[in-house]
């Protein structure tokens, strides 16, 4: 098989950190390579100079065996190279047809939508996707989004086409039908490079290349090497994420429940039915897993039990205390900490320091404030004690947050929201983006507390969820499909009711 | 009140009505492609003026009324050049840009004036003179209102269907929607942000530059310092009532220049109502069709929000 | 000739400006220096081109503003108003929102305690001063809490919901005076003001001088409030949270409306502060002309005084400066009062522009090989 595309010696710098270093990489005609490694290892990097956003300081490119520039993404298309961001690129206002043609004319002034239409009918036709080019973005589901970015690069006739994390936002069933229109692709000539860090789908590449801390650590078919060895490749250590954990799997009658919710409706601001009918219950000592694709729920489920929203009806009890229609303040109050998914968005202030990110939302407290006036030393006190207790490296406690790796951010919080809450932690997504080592340390941190203390705990790993939970309720469509024991389910019963599928009996649990 | 409602004076209305929307609606309209790019030029006030002001000094120098358009439309180009480089190059809050904007044109234009003038008596100029279209303007009511107007006002309603036509008809005006809604997008393409973003402040300043030239040149016959007294900001209101829609703006233009031309004539006919009432209208209106209007705006995402990449 | 030797060894680089990862004090200083070194570059040659002699002018500009006691005086009394307007600017956008308010708050300050003026005449001069302060802050905190309520509960956006109400004020008050019931007509001559306001209410004035009045201690007072509130107690700390992120802040238990209602109520009583010492301090009757502008100013020396007290009062002083100097400058170069706000604008867009500068840098990016 020829090589289509290829990087030579690649080296990309951004101010401080080495992203791409010496990188040699090869696509091969009709292939599906995948690039495969950790948070922070290179790939979109990597894919990011192949694509032409970036310029290499040192190495180059070459297309069908000759060297090339690419000054910008337009150099790259017009070589043939699409690509299809893990953050899609959308005009929301827009159509579908409005946002494939918008930047595509050569020359002249004229749309020519008509013509388009029935490029873009027929492309839809040929790789069997489900879509009306008139409909707005607005009025689509974030999977079909995805499909529209895909059209983008096809109606530019890609002949190389760049997947990053294309499934993040997928269910097991969509994902399937991705790789099955990835084979449609293959078999019409087109090449695939897919950024992923999911194993499952690294395994049904034809090749992959491993990237560590910018560097390739080698390149491999994954029919000739194990998962265990790939992920030793991935993180350079042998791991386990086998987290010991005695389940003492208590009487449910017997545990006094913490947080009760009954028939709990939201309906947003566009008026979509975001939680339907959730009831669900956890009980003291109790870690409730939540699994499920994110924008099913799960978002506004975490938010209403913290109070950042009100949901139209239903009841939400903790500790016998009913909860629903009372603002976030009363639910820190009465012990609820939350770790929100989107760290620095809902969690911190970035710009704020260490000190006075730990005391945010106890602003007001008495035990941080002295008469009118903020106690600076008490708040001092307590952000020391709290940095050297959860090991956060950080010059001082002065630094802005902003300036703190993902983990040490996610420490800041995970600090204040165990500190601060006694009865339940909202866990959402609390190790997405960290290494391997912040994770194992984030869901010690978690499962040591336990005396009176309940964890709701989302996460799209699902392997994470198997380990740790003593249940695991799934999200689909803003319902709760079906409530799990881990120890009789496996990924293919969960990935069912993630697609709103119902349980098997061996892995339903009756609640 | 019921003097207003005599034949003549309605005539008089109206026809003032549509003389007065003259140079707010070539600010409006320009400003929508502005805005619709994503620049919320909030400097709409001073390039008014200082288009004005050019207008002024051009025809009082020449005589002639067609150099003291194009030195209008000039005024209108150097002030979107600064507003551009603020904006789309350095990046600077568009508000707070606009904001000295405004005061730097408004500083500029009367210390000129002021020196210009020098110790003389004001020289005045000939303005635009009512040009009546051969027989429509015959037709009673509507032949005096819509077809006895100076040659720019044919002008301003033409340039409506045209920035229509332009926005949503052509590739750069999808391009242009784009810039407001997503700018990324084009980026990705490889399209050039910040040379689009100069296009579309250009064409909105180069508008309002020949809107502040007609307030001058087809209203009086001489330069007031406060002459713009605030349609420039009126245009930006018209443009939020209208939700980013041309025809829309065309109309909000229409009911504003309706309130304005009552208020002259109340006041003018010396009638027992405050006429602060009838100029306060576009204002007050607007704050309650924006509290109305909520969730289903069509404000352009990022307008107002500085590009990176 | 193979392909690899058409490719030559050395990378290519290219300049490029990109974010700094920290504040370098140097580089913002160089940047602010710059700044105010082109501003004032570019209005010098503003007076050069337009015939006038530019050492001359600014001398006399100099002098005006701080050449003597009679010119500090001058000086701190046209600084009062700008500061206060200049610290409610700093309030609100601290807190990220975004009122161009300041100009409508003035007048409703100046409207509300001329209203007091009238409520509450006859009582004694302590409690009458008081009341006419208070009627001035009072009402000039109600109209930044309508707009404040206007986002809050319609999502109307704060920077359209204050100018339309600037407008509306200046209408109102234009209604008042000119012909209305607060006008002041003298032998059928109708003027765009009220009768003086009597001896009673005024404002004391300071240093033995007929200028400079209590509403400057008002305006250091306020300074030293301000620096306090937001630095010391939780209301700032949230204030200061709001301005960065409210999302977070509203997540971790504050009240975001609430918040907003009580920023910008704090803002416009301090603006409505700067119409109460403007009308019963220096003009001593409501009328427009005195009040033009002082609200626009406000924002432009917040932010040149970079959105902190003590700069503000800073920058307060020197627009002080530059204003009473305006005048000394008209009598001794024949310059018109008008290069002020010409000035002022020039310095602004040269001190946004060093704003952003001072956040980048320049660096070289790789180029690629080929």
């Amino acid at each position: 098989m020829s090589v289509i595309l290829k990087s030579v010696n690649l080296t990309k710098r951004f101010t401080g950190v080495i992203a791409n270093e010496d990188v040699n990489f090869e696509l091969r005609a009709g292939e599906v390579h995948c690039l495969f490694g950790e948070n922070g290892a290179g790939k979109s990097t990597l894919s990011s100079c192949l694509f032409g956003f970036y310029q290499p300081e040192e190495g180059h490119i070459e297309m069908d065996g000759k060297a090339v520039r690419f000054a910008s993404p337009r150099d790259a298309i017009a070589m043939g190279i699409g690509m299809v961001h893990q953050h899609f690129v959308l005009v929301e206002a827009f159509t579908v047809l409005e946002n494939i043609v918008v930047g595509t004319h050569e020359r002249g002034w004229k749309l020519g939508m008509a013509s388009a239409r029935s490029r873009v009918e027929g492309l839809c036709r040929e790789y069997g996707i489900d879509l009306d080019p008139d409909t707005s973005i607005r009025d689509l589901a974030v999977g079909q989004q995805q499909w529209v970015e895909i059209l983008k690069a096809l109606y530019l006739e890609a002949r190389v086409l760049i997947l990053d994390e294309p499934t993040a936002v997928l269910t097991p069933a969509e994902s399937a039908r991705l790789f099955r229109v990835m084979d449609h692709m293959r078999a019409r000539g087109l090449s695939i490079i897919l950024i992923s860090h999911k194993m499952s789908e690294v395994m049904q590449a034809d090749r992959v290349t491993v990237l560590r801390e910018g560097r390739v650590v080698g390149t491999v078919r994954p029919q000739d090497v194990t998962a265990e060895a790939l992920t030793r490749m991935m993180v350079g250590r042998n791991v386990e994420l086998r987290i010991a954990r005695d389940r003492k799997i208590q009487a449910r009658s017997s545990a006094a429940p913490v947080l009760v919710v009954e028939g709990v409706n939201y309906r947003d601001t566009q008026g979509k039915a975001a939680l339907v009918d959730i009831s669900l219950c956890i009980g003291e000592g109790e870690i409730l897993g939540l699994a499920g694709v994110s924008g099913n729920g799960q978002k506004e489920l975490f938010e209403a039990l913290s109070g950042v929203l009100t949901p139209q009806s239903g009841r939400i009890f903790l500790a016998g205390k009913e909860m629903r229609g009372l603002p976030s303040r009363h639910y820190m109050d009465s012990g609820v900490g939350l770790i929100p998914d989107d760290r620095f968005r809902e969690g911190l202030i970035p710009e704020f320091n260490i000190r006075e990110n730990m005391v945010l939302g106890w602003q007001r407290d008495q035990a941080y404030t002295r008469g009118p006036f903020l106690d600076q030393e008490k708040i001092g006190a307590m952000a020391d004690t709290l940095i050297e207790q959860f090991q956060i490296k950080t010059p001082s406690a002065s630094t802005p947050v902003n300036h703190l790796s993902g983990g040490n951010a996610q420490k800041v919080i995970l600090a204040r929201e165990l500190m601060h809450s006694s009865k339940l932690l909202l866990a959402n997504q609390p190790t997405r983006g960290l290494d391997l080592g912040v994770i194992e340390y984030v869901y010690r941190q978690i499962i040591a507390k336990r005396e009176g203390y309940a964890v709701l705990l989302a996460s799209e790993e699902l392997e994470d969820l198997l380990n740790l939970c003593d249940r695991i309720a799934v999200m689909a469509g803003g319902r709760i499909t079906g409530i799990v024991d881990p120890l009789h389910s496996s990924i293919e019963d969960i990935g069912l009711l993630m697609a709103g599928g119902t349980a098997t009996a061996a892995a339903r649990e009756a609640i | 009140m019921s003097e207003l409602f005599s034949e003549a004076i309605l005539i008089s209305i109206l026809a003032g009505t549509v003389r007065i929307m003259t140079p707010i609606l070539f600010a409006a309209i320009g400003e929508l492609v502005t805005q619709r790019a994503g620049i919320w030029n909030m400097g709409v006030e001073g390039t008014m003026l200082m288009g004005a002001f050019a207008a002024y000094i051009a025809a009082t120098m020449t005589g002639s009324v067609w150099l003291a358009v194009m030195a209008a439309m000039m005024a209108g180009v150097l002030m979107g050049l600064l507003t551009a480089f603020m904006t789309a190059t350095m990046r600077v809050d568009h508000f707070i840009s606009g904001l000295a904007i405004n005061l730097l044109a408004g500083g500029l234009t009367l210390f000129w004036f002021r020196i210009y003038i020098q110790g003389r008596a004001q020289p005045t100029f000939d303005g635009f003179d009512a040009v009546a279209i051969p027989g429509l303007s015959s037709i009673p009511w509507i032949g005096e209102i819509l077809f006895t107007q100076r040659l720019l006002t044919y002008v301003a309603f033409a340039m409506v269907p045209a920035i229509w036509f332009l926005l949503y008809r052509t590739r750069w005006g999808l391009e242009l929607r784009c810039l407001g809604e997503n700018p990324k997008a084009l980026d990705i393409k490889g399209i050039n942000i910040v040379r689009r973003q100069y296009g579309a402040v250009l064409i909105g300043s180069v508008m309002t530059g020949l809107g502040g030239g007609f307030l001058l040149l087809g209203f009086s016959d001489r330069f007031l310092a406060d002459i713009t007294a605030g349609r420039g900001w009126l245009a930006v209101v018209a443009i939020i009532a209208g939700n980013w829609m041309p025809r829309r703006v065309l109309l909000a233009v229409l009911v504003f220049a309706l309130l304005e031309s009552i208020a002259t004539h109340v006041q003018v006919l010396g009638l027992n109502v405050p006429h602060q009432i009838f100029l306060a209208m576009p204002y007050l209106a607007s704050i309650f069709i924006l509290a109305g209007l909520r969730h289903k705006t069509n404000q352009p995402v990022r307008l107002g929000i500085p590009y990176f990449r | 000739m193979s392909e690899t030797s058409a490719i030559s060894a050395r990378a290519r680089t290219r300049l490029t400006i990109e974010p700094r990862l920290n504040k370098n004090l140097r580089w913002t200083l160089t940047m602010y220096c710059a700044a105010t070194l082109i501003g004032t570059g570019l209005s010098a040659l503003l007076l050069w081109t337009s015939g006038a002699d530019v050492t001359r002018a600014f001398g006399a500009l100099l002098k005006g503003a701080f050449g003597s006691e009679k010119a500090w005086i001058a000086t701190l009394s046209k600084a009062t108003p700008l500061i206060l307007t200049g610290l409610a600017t700093v309030v609100a956008f601290r807190a990220q929102v975004w009122s161009i308010g300041q100009e409508g708050q003035v007048y409703a300050g100046a409207m509300g305690a001329y209203l007091g003026c009238l409520v509450f005449f006859g009582l004694p001069a302590g409690i009458y001063v008081s009341l006419i302060i208070l009627s001035g802050m009072i009402g000039a905190a109600l109209l930044g809490t309508a707009a404040a309520v206007l986002k809050v509960r319609y999502g109307v956006n704060e920077i359209i919901s204050t100018v339309m109400m600037n407008y509306l004020i200046v209408f109102l008050l234009s209604y008042l005076i000119g012909g209305g019931p607060w006008t002041e007509i003298s032998t059928s001559v109708v003027y765009q003001q009220t009768p003086q306001v009597p001896e009673t209410a005024r404002l004391q004035y300071l240093l033995g001088s007929n200028k400079l009045h209590l509403g400057f201690v008002f305006a250091l007072v306020a300074a030293a409030i301000c620096y306090v509130l937001l630095e010391k107690t939780p209301l700032g700390y949230e204030i200061r949270a709001m301005g960065h992120n409210p999302v977070a802040l509203s997540y971790r238990g504050t009240n975001i409306g609430r918040t907003m209602l009580l920023v910008m109520a704090i803002s416009g009583a301090i603006a409505g502060l700067a119409g109460v010492s403007e009308i019963f301090g220096t003009s001593h009757r409501l009328r427009a002309d005195t009040l033009y502008g002082l609200g626009y100013s406000g924002i432009i020396i917040g932010m040149i005084g970079g959105l902190r007290p003590l700069g503000t009062v800073i920058a307060g002083l020197v627009f002080g400066g530059l204003a009473s100097g305006s005048l000394y400058m008209k009598l001794l170069a024949q310059v018109p009062a008008a290069l002020i706000p010409a000035m002022e604008g020039i310095l602004l867009l040269t001190f946004l522009c060093a704003g952003v500068a001072s956040r980048y840098r320049l660096v070289r990016v790789g180029d690629g090989d080929v």
